[in-house]
């Protein structure tokens, strides 16, 4: 029988662990109700709270920080650091107080006379911990440091845990809910679901004999937490993870804490658990401020139990950190955004829209509420004209975040109700048309379809009889669906379904990749797919969460193989009432609206900068957009739409317009052809046309096949929105021979705001010799304010913002604030209130965003844009943006499209241009260092291009010259600039690498 | 003298004493950068006395002939002298590294222990980027502390021995600042600028791999104003080494390129694999040591006596060599005047002139 002998406590060797200060350790006995009367334990306690005084600073606070199984309070150092850190410099100062539990890290070790055994623990005859008596050990110690009394006395008291710490702090929490100012939990669980299976690991580890070998006997579990680490740790702070647990009679503790996992009610922590789990129910319930900081790839703590978690705490802040895992505090910075919130918690400001939002949990319950609680607007007596509020009164009124669902914003389906509703004079005229006859897909480009119209009557029915099979189905307001249908006809009717059920449609386009859609998918927690079979193949192959729902209906082999419930066509044939408008319930009763308040859509971003974000936006805010798209481009209900770009088709219905999709790839842009689109227009008598530069470049190159008559339709487009990506001058000048008379309008916005400025055609044109450095994208449109955060030289943006006036010229990062931007990031806090920060520095009301776009104003206002802020490049002269120089050299003759890069570390960055050539026109004979059709090969440039280059960006210093093949850019708009990549090849070519790759 | 007021480290003004010097010892001025130093200091009302083996050529400078390792000629040239500029050292890319230390390292020693005893207050020392350098590539980096064991060659380990005898002599009374030019060129210079024109010439100047790697330079007349702005440094900031470039990286093939041309030379085209060029570099300088062959007796290779190519100069040319010069130019108060644009026009002109 293996026997643990009882070993005091002790202060750890502080010389062999990285990030320590011997300061910070203390020993403290403490008398806990898990022991028996006159019994009293020494624990190893991190408490900064000597150091603090001897500073002499002003304590605002105190964080508890329990660390889990097997770490020790070393886990906390990056926290214990930095708040001493702040504290020297006359910031916020905060206390931490860090135990090691009992049997773990320096504290005292109990006598066991045997390996610990899962049926016994929580157990009055175990030797071992059981969580009821780790919450009891935390008790004593908070009342011996006088921590409890402090907290019932007013002193913000914050705790904070990690795996078992998070138990162990939330339950200490739920006990003290009236005392407690607000809990934080990184990677945790306070419930197991009865019906769930544990993580496979933890199964593993608890399997019989397992346990002991794993977790006592070797260091195994030890071993295998301190590699979950992303990126690794570095050996000698791994050594010191484990420096307090070299052999087995000092392990006892981590066997312990695996056999007390209550894996079924049957075990003795289990009642305690289920304490802990209902007190934080109850700490929610009570509004106790909480912040979740989670780490998305940890193989034991599962998106299941932040669920779980968060519909606990509905209002917690939740961070929620892709790739990253089980050591979330080793693999990111979580503790600049706890302290973020710590002094919002502080400073009464987390309820303030400008320290970012909560959002509810993405996967609603079955048995949420079915109606929604908001007023449903009125059906019947809508004008028909669209509504388009004053402008400036817009402005007055402020940002509409906080203000109650304003009057005035139009329902994304409230024309197709209206004039689809039987009896309507509209029913007949065309609502949608579909050059490619079908569902759109790759396998039908080129080929000869007829084209399909369906009439405002038939596509009501359509999306009414969709909303109420997707009710029927079990689609709750809150519900969020993911859309894998290509844009087309199928789409728009689906997504026009999703929203008026009050689901929330999860778009993550395929630019992602596989990965980055998987990552999307696992991220946003859709509970329903609707798709069709390659994207319902991806799903199913992918393991993404969600009730599949096909497009079509499928035979019931590939029903089953696609594991898909239901088919949209199926509703449709089911519930299609010719006699009503909008979908009803089972008895028969209208549908509620969604209110203008909930969520109604999450668009992912492009992912350039690092993984894609879910952008949330309201029904509110889409509104807002629709209303703002219509009075950009002056949209009349009526109108004609030409979708160049499949997904604009989308917008046609909630503008009261008819919209029509040209035959091509959709999701290839660039197949659109002049033919093609001038059938479109033909067909549909189209005055509005909407694409991407992309698509506009093939349509100006396959402009030679037009008929007269398709020139004809062509020259009946008046006005042109080209999104998605700056347009060219050149291009612009091309296309005026095609679309003669097309104002043309390329506004400029991102996923977060997706309609900032507009600039129109001539002015691009006027201001083609302007000497501003970047691309001018106009004035902010109505509503819209811009401003401008200064550089500084590290290259981060001031915090404090300018206004156009103030700041013109000046390089800076734009901050922007309009009644349609986001309405925040999905489960991303910490982004979100970074994003959102100029609100609480303004106090103005409003809603702003840092773009990371970096530009200036010029001196009448407009706009210009010179690349990312993630871009910039630190040179020993100052920042410098990239896209000033990049649109000079782009100009040059030989160069297609260019990079400007930095290489070298920050702040000395030598500048560093990277150009694609231009085929020559006149191929030049074959020469060295040349491809066959004459453009340089990939490497240094040669002489004359390096010198043009260096001549037209002089002054600039530009160390270095080098051609690419090609200069990668975005999937989604094949404009964006890959940047960071360029660098780390520029970088690795200058350093004497090889010039392949790229 | 004078009183200047300084911003220190900490942002606080300090009133600073600023001696001009009256009278400085420049050492090796029979080279480029040391008799450029001795004449604009001389132009300049400053004193100046020059050693070196051979006539100086500088007007107006009183020439001490003889080496720095004769203690005698030494004591002779620091006679009434109160700032020193050593710029004398064995400048080469192989041989025996006794010779090396004798001048780099014991010459050195000679120098800084008879100038200190004679109570000189300023001692510029120039040395070389290679004294730090044990690694392969160099990428926006500052001086890094000199390290006779690990520097690759005996040039840079007897340079760097001779760099840390010259800091640690450093006190207030006798302030040490080292400066370490970085691959200096330009109209005159025979080191490297006239070998790349002359093999250009005969066809015989390869572009190493892919002529890509960043390098600093410096142009020989800015090296010049960067050790006259150090005399003047010393006085504020001591006990530290520079590195000094034009601040201008390029691509090591540009500057082959750009050199050859303005030597009326045309451009090199040739290339080789840096790999190879490496390993065959350090073959070739072993070859050379020894004379094996008798290759360097038979006047194979350039005609002062180098080897065509050695490993340390392969790698100088094939991997990246660029610094961090914002100490430098906060030190110095000083930016280089002449762009390596401008310093190739100067280059052509001068070789046109020929």
């Amino acid at each position: 029988m293996p026997h643990i002998p009882a070993a005091p406590a002790a202060l750890p060797p502080h010389e062999q662990l990285p990030g320590w200060d011997a300061a910070w350790s203390r020993l403290v006995t403490v008398r806990s109700a898990a022991d028996p009367d006159g019994v009293s334990r020494t624990l190893h306690v991190a408490d900064t709270g000597p150091l603090l005084d001897a500073l002499g600073a002003d304590v605002v606070g105190t964080i508890v920080a329990v660390h889990g199984n097997p770490t020790w309070s070393y886990l906390w150092r990056s926290l214990l650091a930095e708040t001493v850190r702040r504290a020297r410099r006359g910031q916020q100062a905060w206390r931490v107080v860090a135990p090691d539990q009992l049997d773990m890290g320096f504290s005292e070790r109990l006598e066991h006379p045997a390996n610990p055994t899962p049926s016994e623990m929580g157990r009055a005859r175990s030797t071992y911990r059981g969580l009821r008596d780790r919450v009891d050990d935390l008790e004593a110690l908070l009342a011996e440091l006088g921590i409890t009394a402090q907290a019932e006395a007013g002193h913000p008291v914050i705790t904070l845990g990690h795996d078992w710490g998070g138990v162990v702090s939330l339950g200490w929490a739920g006990r003290h809910r009236d005392a407690v100012a607000g809990v934080s939990t990184l990677n945790t669980a306070v419930h197991q679901p009865p019906q769930a299976s544990l993580p496979a690991p933890l199964q593993a580890a608890l399997a019989g004999p397992v346990l002991p070998a794993s977790t006592v006997a070797t260091d195994a579990f030890i071993a295998v937490t301190t590699s979950l680490a992303k990126p690794s740790l570095a050996p000698e702070v791994r050594a010191a993870y484990h420096l307090p647990y070299p052999d087995a009679a000092r392990r006892g503790g981590v066997g312990g804490f695996v056999a007390d996992i209550p894996a079924d009610p049957a075990h003795g922590s289990h009642a305690e658990l289920t304490r802990v789990s209902d007190g934080v129910s109850a700490l929610g319930a009570a509004g106790v401020p909480a912040l979740i900081q989670w780490g998305a790839d940890d193989p034991v703590f599962l998106d299941r139990y932040l669920d779980d978690l968060r519909d606990r705490l509905p209002a917690a802040r939740v961070h929620r950190y892709e790739e990253a895992g089980h050591l979330l505090i080793d693999d990111r910075d979580v503790v600049t955004p706890l302290l973020t919130w710590a002094q919002l918690l502080l400073a009464g400001l987390l309820d303030d829209p400008a320290s970012g939002l909560p959002g509810p949990r993405p996967h609603a319950d079955d048995d949420a509420p079915a109606t929604s609680s908001h007023p449903v607007l009125g059906v019947t007596g809508r004008a028909v004209e669209l509504e388009l509020a004053d402008a400036d009164s817009d402005a007055d009124r402020g940002d509409g975040a906080t203000a109650p669902a304003a009057g005035g914003v139009p329902r994304l389906w409230d024309r197709l109700e209206d004039w689809g509703a039987p009896g309507s004079a509209m029913r007949e005229y065309t609502a949608l048309v579909d050059m490619a006859g079908a569902a759109s897909s790759r396998a039908l480009v080129g080929a000869r379809r007829r084209p399909v119209a369906v009439g405002w009557g038939e596509f009501q029915e359509t999306v009414s009889a969709m909303a109420t099979g997707l009710w029927e189905a079990g689609m709750r307001p809150g519900d969020r669906v993911s859309m894998l249908v290509p844009p087309g006809r199928d789409l728009s009717a689906a997504l026009y379904a999703v929203l008026r059920v009050g689901g929330v449609a999860v778009v993550a386009d395929q630019g992602l990749g596989i990965t980055g859609m998987t990552r999307a998918m696992k991220s946003a927690r859709p509970r329903w797919i609707i798709g069709q079979t390659p994207g319902l193949t991806l799903a199913r192959a992918q393991s993404w969460p969600g009730t599949r729902i096909s497009v079509a209906t499928l035979a019931a082999p590939q029903r089953t193989l696609l594991d898909v419930s239901d088919s949209l066509y199926a509703m449709v044939e089911r519930h299609r009432d010719p006699a009503a408008s909008g979908p009803r319930d089972a008895a028969g009763a209208p549908l509620a609206e969604p209110a203008l308040a909930a969520d109604a859509a999450v668009l992912f971003t492009s992912g350039s900068t690092g993984p894609a974000k879910g952008v949330v936006y309201t029904h509110e805010r889409l509104g807002r957009l629709v209303q703002m798209i219509g009075r950009t481009l002056d949209i009349r209900p009526g109108a004609s739409l030409l979708a160049g770009f499949a997904p604009f088709a989308l917008l046609g219905p909630a503008l009261g317009a008819a919209s029509v999709t040209p035959v091509m790839d959709v999701t290839k842009p660039a197949t659109l052809t002049a033919s093609a689109l001038a059938d479109a227009a033909i067909a549909g008598q189209s005055s509005v046309m909407f694409a991407s530069p992309a698509a506009l470049a093939n349509v100006v190159q396959t402009a030679g096949d037009l008929t007269r008559e398709q020139r004809a339709a062509l020259a009946g487009v008046r006005q042109l929105l080209s999104a998605g990506a700056p347009v060219h001058p050149a291009l612009l000048r091309q296309l005026s021979a095609v679309l003669p008379h097309a104002e043309v309008h390329t506004p400029y916005g991102m996923t977060e705001g997706l309609l900032l400025s507009d600039i129109d055609g001539e002015e691009i044109q006027r201001l083609r010799r302007a000497p501003d450095a970047g691309v001018c994208v106009g004035r902010p449109l109505p509503g819209v304010e811009f401003r401008i955060a200064p550089l500084l030289e590290d290259g981060t943006a001031e915090e404090v913002t300018l206004d156009a006036a103030t700041g013109h010229g000046v390089l800076g990062e734009f901050v922007v604030s309009a009644p349609h931007l986001k309405d925040r990031y999905d489960a991303l806090w910490a982004t979100d209130q970074q994003s959102k920060r100029d609100g609480l520095v303004r106090r103005d009301g409003r809603v702003w965003h840092r773009t990371a776009d970096v530009g200036h104003f010029d001196a009448e206002g407009r706009v210009w844009i010179e690349g990312r802020l993630q871009h910039v490049l630190t040179t020993p002269d100052g920042p410098l943006a990239p896209g000033g120089p990049e649109r000079i050299v782009d100009a040059l003759g030989p160069v297609r499209r260019s990079a400007v890069v930095g290489t070298g570390p920050a702040g000395t960055q030598a500048v560093v241009v990277v150009v694609e050539a231009a085929v020559p026109a006149n191929r030049p004979a074959r020469r060295a260092g040349h491809h066959r059709d004459g453009r340089p090969k990939q490497g240094l440039a040669p002489t004359a291009l390096a010198a043009s280059v260096r001549a037209a960006l002089d002054p600039l210093p530009v160390a270095a010259v080098l051609v690419a093949d090609e200069v990668p850019t975005d999937i989604r708009h094949n404009s964006k600039i890959d940047r960071p990549r360029v660098a780390r090849w520029a970088t690795d070519v200058l350093a004497g690498g090889s010039v392949g790759g790229l | 003298m004078g009183i200047e007021i300084h911003v220190d480290d900490d942002g606080l003004p300090q009133l600073v004493e600023r001696v001009v010097s009256r009278r400085a010892l420049v050492t090796g001025a029979s080279g480029l950068l040391g008799a450029g130093t001795a004449r604009v200091l001389a132009e300049s009302g400053t004193e100046v006395t020059t050693l070196q083996r051979r006539p100086s050529g500088v007007p107006g400078v009183r020439d001490v002939l003889g080496s720095v390792t004769d203690p005698a000629a030494v004591e002779d040239a620091l006679e009434g002298v109160d700032t020193v500029v050593h710029v004398a050292a064995k400048v080469s890319m192989s041989g025996p590294e006794e010779e090396f230390r004798a001048v780099n390292v014991e010459g050195t020693r000679i120098l800084v222990h008879a100038a200190r005893r004679r109570g000189v207050r300023r001692f510029v020392h120039i040395s070389s980027p290679s004294v730090a350098h044990a690694g392969s590539s160099i990428v926006g980096e500052g001086a890094g502390p000199a390290d006779p064991e690990r520097a690759r060659g005996p040039y840079a380990r007897t340079k760097a021995a001779g760099e840390l005898i010259a800091l640690e002599a450093d006190s207030e009374d006798f302030r040490v600042l080292v400066l370490r030019p970085h691959l200096m060129w330009g109209p005159g210079d025979l080191q490297l600028t006239d070998r790349i024109v002359q093999r250009s010439r005969e066809g015989r100047m390869p572009v190493l791999g892919t002529g890509a790697p960043l390098i600093d330079t410096l142009y020989t007349g800015n090296a010049v104003e960067a050790v006259v702005a150090a005399v003047a440094a010393v006085d504020h900031t001591h006990g530290e080494a520079l590195v000094v470039t034009n601040g201008e990286p390029r691509p090591v093939g540009e500057l082959v390129r750009g050199i050859a041309l303005a030597g009326g030379a045309p451009e090199p085209e040739r290339t080789v694999p840096a790999g190879l060029a490496r390993r065959a570099g350090a073959l070739i300088e072993r070859v050379w040591e020894r004379d094996l062959f008798r290759v360097r007796s038979a006047g194979i290779g350039s005609a002062d006596g180098e080897p065509p190519l050695t490993e340390f100069l392969a790698e100088q040319l094939s991997t990246a060599h660029w610094f961090d010069q914002r100490r430098t130019r906060e030190v110095l108060e000083w930016t280089p005047t002449v762009s390596i644009d401008e310093g190739l026009h100067r280059l052509a002109a001068y070789y046109r002139d020929r």
